[in-house]
């Protein structure tokens, strides 16, 4: 590329070499996909500002049903809400996470009240994803690597069933048949000391876990068989052969890796909508989590509470879709030179 | 091993990695008194909501105020004979002659649980709070609207000087607090004070239980208070443990994790019926519903507003609809028989107040057509009738639930029957609020539950409650049939200043009547409180009011006092042969329902695996 003509006298400025593309590479990929985060983000947090203004309904009249209230202090109330909506939006913007705003329903601010949930929701759907993910790709590579066997037929005939299954039913089936399980809740009252309490939480868990763990096994299982399915024909299976290899090694260390990319999509996706809860296995077995917490708010509709929720949600599928991006990188360094 | 394997292990460690933190916050926040519970007897109630706070300024749902009741002491309670007034921390209380203040005589000896000694000052500091406050008022301020202010004369007199006489003061639902504790919390704090146990430490209070731990949204834990003033409870701890749906409730209490649930729905009521050891009980409850109406809708100053159909401006049209209604078939049909059919808007579990019309109105279809004949709307050609051209045809707002919707539909029959066309539209209760303070509906099915003060209820029909504007915007007030009636005001104020409670009752027999006669509701029925428990395990239970009433979430904390653990060898017995895990029919069907379709699925994928394989062979 040719330097740019300047004032004689004055020494050419060095010549560009070859000119790289605006962010190649992985470091670029990376600048990226973290920009392209942020700008998601920042859609997310104007939109969730605007979207619950648009709803229509009262909340300080739900709010004051049913309490014994003052009529000076309804119109106090009243009064916070009807400032300028620019003021608001700024006041919202400066801190989104602000603790000082109450839920109209619970009367607490909405963070401490979402915080309350959050661990019990990662808790209950981060183990039964984790169970399900795990037993679900063993299945899908015993299973796509024999295809047509029984071990396949037997699988997959059992994980589609399951999977079409609603949740609250298996939760249902399981609290009725297994009785020897706790029918609810997260802990017993009055248990104390940390190693009896995680015993404790763990056997309340048994149940809630096993029953979405059973419903997401379907789709691990079925997305792994596939990608592995579309390998088995592939020439550097049979060039692994001919080098004498075994079938073992030819599965574990060719087919596999190559197939487990969708999986890990999969995987992170879902991880994403792990704080998004489980409704109805949060319903069934009585865990206090966030699924149902965003249902109460949006029975209100609670403004402040349904915001915060839902900024949550949004940060964390854009956060582990993120993540997933990023970890494409380094799973498959194909992604990032592309 | 491969690497990228490898790394895919790395990853999944890491994730094992971000779920520990969620481990560690659940597993901490031990107890470190009272190590276990053995020996200890406990009473576990299985609750449907959580309660939404301990903070008894904030809390608003039946089960919190069933917890301060639990933790804190009231100046009066209610009987549990038959809910009238009864002396509770004040052994006595008077009203001065001028009619000024009222007296009330502070039971002596009573301590905080941290050993403090409760005092009339601690009452006059509550009132004084709640009366100064702007927050605390939204729980209570209803009742201190006439009340100057509290005074501690000395440590056993509490004076309450009052604005104009009120019979309220009879009815001070009030939780006295610990003036030492609460003054350290200010207008701002308490907002957000969760008033909740920390590391064990019992939440101070005088009550016959001390909150000493609690999950939110799984379970509070009570220690029983052996010293309490009118006995120690007969067993050591108490136990609300929430459920979010009643099929685990009922399962729970088959299982003998709870002694008693509460709040049950009539088919999981039903599947509790003849199980061992367990006694279902339908108890009479102070609710109602109504299918109320658009009297004519206007603000509070008179503006019309909404869109209600004028026909039931019309008394006659509101009172043929009333007599369209045929409440035995709602009672028997939309609640089991769990209710009666209601006529005036006091239940009968208040028996003194409780007005019973000598003239009721009664299901008459023949009735109900010639009033509407009389009144002007002849039927067309296609049955429904009109007037001035324009058709009798209304619509009715029901709520999401079983119940409602069935009333709903009943209520469309019946007025089809005497010519009048009915939409049913089903809306959250959310939506049905806001359009019934805009006065934008005809007709809706809701209801209402009644305090033994019978104020706030006799308010509702008051022109004054009607909605409000405030800038452009309308808003609702309590009013939800815009029923206004300046004879009804007078009463009102009238019994708002009446002392003498057979006076006063008189005036709200003579209200009931007035609303009942114009209509501004067709009240459908008073309904019951459903509740099972292990009768196996657990005797003494005081019914409020005797015989028919309610067992625990009473107006008062009688049943706790006296409920005591059955003689063990009897127990034993029962408990053993109650232990077989039952279940509700539904749920048996859904099982029964469920293995089918397991069955039909499995043999369909068999044999489409086969026809593919066959396939592939080819």
């Amino acid at each position: 590329m040719a330097t740019a003509t300047t004032a004689p006298g004055v020494p050419p400025t060095p010549a560009v070499p070859a000119r790289t593309p605006f962010l190649a590479g992985t470091r670029g990929y990376v600048i990226r996909k973290i920009s392209w985060s942020c700008g998601t983000l920042l859609f997310v947090l104007v939109f969730n500002f605007f979207l619950f203004r648009m709803l229509p309904g009262d909340p300080i009249g739900l709010y004051s049903r049913g309490r014994n209230m003052a009529p000076e202090q309804l119109i106090k109330l009243r009064a916070q809400l009807n400032r300028p909506i620019g003021t608001q939006f700024l006041e919202y913007l400066s801190n989104p996470f602000a603790s000082t705003i109450n839920s109209v329903r619970f009367n607490r601010p909405v963070w401490e009240l979402v915080g309350e949930r959050v661990w019990p929701t990662v808790l209950l759907v981060g183990t039964a994803i984790l169970i399900a993910s795990v037993a679900g790709v063993w299945l899908g590579i015993r299973s796509g690597w024999r295809r047509g066997g029984t071990f396949d037929r037997v699988t997959t005939g059992t994980t589609n069933t399951l999977y079409a299954m609603p949740e609250f039913w298996v939760g249902m089936v399981l609290l009725i048949a297994l009785p020897f399980f706790p029918s609810g809740g997260i802990s017993t009252p009055g248990v104390t000391g940390f190693l009896d309490t995680v015993l404790d939480t763990a056997w309340h868990m048994v149940l809630p876990v096993t029953a979405l763990a059973i419903v997401y096994l379907a789709e691990y299982t079925s997305i792994m068989r596939a990608s592995l399915v579309d390998e088995l024909r592939q020439d550097y299976l049979q060039l692994a052969r001919a080098k004498g290899l075994r079938e073992d090694l030819v599965r574990r260390r060719h087919a596999v890796p190559n197939a487990l990319l969708p999986t890990m999509t999969l995987i992170f996706l879902n991880l994403g909508f792990v704080i998004g809860g489980a409704i109805t296995v949060e319903t069934v077995y009585s865990w206090p989590g966030l699924g149902l917490l965003s249902y109460e708010a949006l029975r209100g509709p609670d403004i402040p509470l349904l915001q915060a929720v839902f900024l949550l949600f949004s940060l964390g599928v854009v956060v582990f879709t993120l993540l997933a991006d990023l970890l494409y990188a380094v799973l498959d360094p194909r992604v990032s030179t592309q | 091993m491969h690497h990228l394997v490898r790394r895919a292990l790395s990853v999944a460690l890491a994730a094992g990695l971000l779920a520990a933190p969620a481990a560690t916050a659940l597993a901490e926040s031990p107890a470190p008194s009272g190590s276990a519970s053995a020996g200890k007897v406990t009473f576990t109630v299985g609750i449907l909501s959580d309660v939404d706070s301990t903070n008894p300024f904030t809390g608003i749902v039946v089960e919190a105020y069933e917890t301060y009741a639990l933790m804190y002491d009231y100046l009066v309670t209610s009987s549990p004979k038959d809910v009238s007034p009864m002396p509770s921390l004040a052994e006595s209380y008077q009203e001065a002659p001028d009619k000024k203040s009222w007296t009330y005589k502070i039971r002596s000896g009573v301590k905080w649980s941290d050993g403090q000694p409760l005092t009339a000052r601690d009452a006059a500091y509550t009132f004084n709070r709640v009366i100064e406050g702007d927050f605390e008022q939204t729980n209570y301020g209803n009742y201190v609207t006439n009340i100057e202010r509290a005074e501690a004369t000395d440590d056993t007199t509490l004076v309450l000087h009052v604005k104009k006489p009120t019979p309220i003061m009879e009815r001070l639902a009030v939780p006295i607090l610990p003036e030492h504790i609460w003054k350290d919390i200010d207008g701002t704090e308490v907002k957000s004070y969760a008033n909740e146990p920390e590391a064990g430490q019992a939440i101070v209070g005088s009550g016959p239980f001390r909150l000493i731990e609690r999950r939110k949204g799984q379970f509070l834990r009570f220690e029983a208070n052996k010293e309490y003033w009118r006995g120690a409870p007969k067993f050591d701890e108490l136990v609300f443990r929430v459920f979010l749906n009643a099929d685990a409730e009922a399962q729970a209490l088959t299982r003998g994790e709870i002694d008693f649930a509460y709040d049950l729905q009539s088919n999981v009521f039903e599947s509790l019926k003849n199980k061992p050891g367990i006694t279902t009980r339908s108890s009479n409850y102070p609710g109602f519903n109504e299918i109320a109406f658009n009297t004519g809708a206007a603000l509070a100053d008179g503006t019309p507003i909404g869109d209600g159909h004028p026909a039931l401006k019309d008394k006659q049209v509101r009172l043929a609809i009333s007599q369209a209604i045929d409440r035995d078939v709602l009672v028997n049909r939309v609640l089991n028989g769990h209710g009666s059919a209601a006529s005036t808007f006091i239940p009968p579990m208040y028996p003194a107040l409780h007005l019973d019309p000598a003239t009721k109105q009664n299901f008459d279809p023949a009735k109900a057509n010639q009033l509407l004949d009389a009144a002007g709307y002849p039927k067309g050609a296609d049955g429904v009738r009109e007037k001035d051209g324009e058709k009798l045809t209304l619509r009715l707002f029901v709520r999401e639930g079983e119940e409602s919707q069935a009333t709903g539909e009943f209520v469309k029959t019946w007025l089809k029957d005497i010519g009048i066309e009915v939409t049913v539209k089903v809306m959250s209760e959310d939506a049905l609020t806001e359009i019934i303070g805009q006065g934008e509906y005809d007709m809706f099915e809701w209801g209402w539950v009644v305090e033994p003060d019978p104020d706030y209820q006799m308010s509702v029909f008051t022109c004054g409650k009607r909605s409000y504007k405030d800038g452009d915007s309308i808003f609702a007030d309590l009013s939800d049939s815009f029923y206004c009636n300046p004879e009804y005001d007078k009463l009102y104020e009238e019994q708002s200043g009446e002392t003498d409670p057979a006076k006063r009752a008189e005036l709200a027999k003579r209200m009931q009547q007035m609303v009942y006669d114009d209509a501004a509701y067709a009240m459908t029925y008073y309904y019951n409180d459903m509740v099972a428990y292990r009768s196996d395990k657990w005797t003494g239970f005081v019914p409020q009011p005797d015989p028919d009433g309610s067992l625990l979430f009473q107006y008062g904390i009688h049943s706790y006092l006296s409920i005591e653990p059955v003689k063990p060898s009897a127990s034993a017995a029962a408990a053993s042969s109650g232990e077989s895990s039952g279940m509700s029919s539904a749920v048996i069907g859904a099982v029964v329902g469920g293995i089918a379709v397991l069955a039909v699925a499995g043999v369909l994928v068999a044999r489409r695996r086969r026809t593919a394989d066959a396939d592939e062979r080819e």
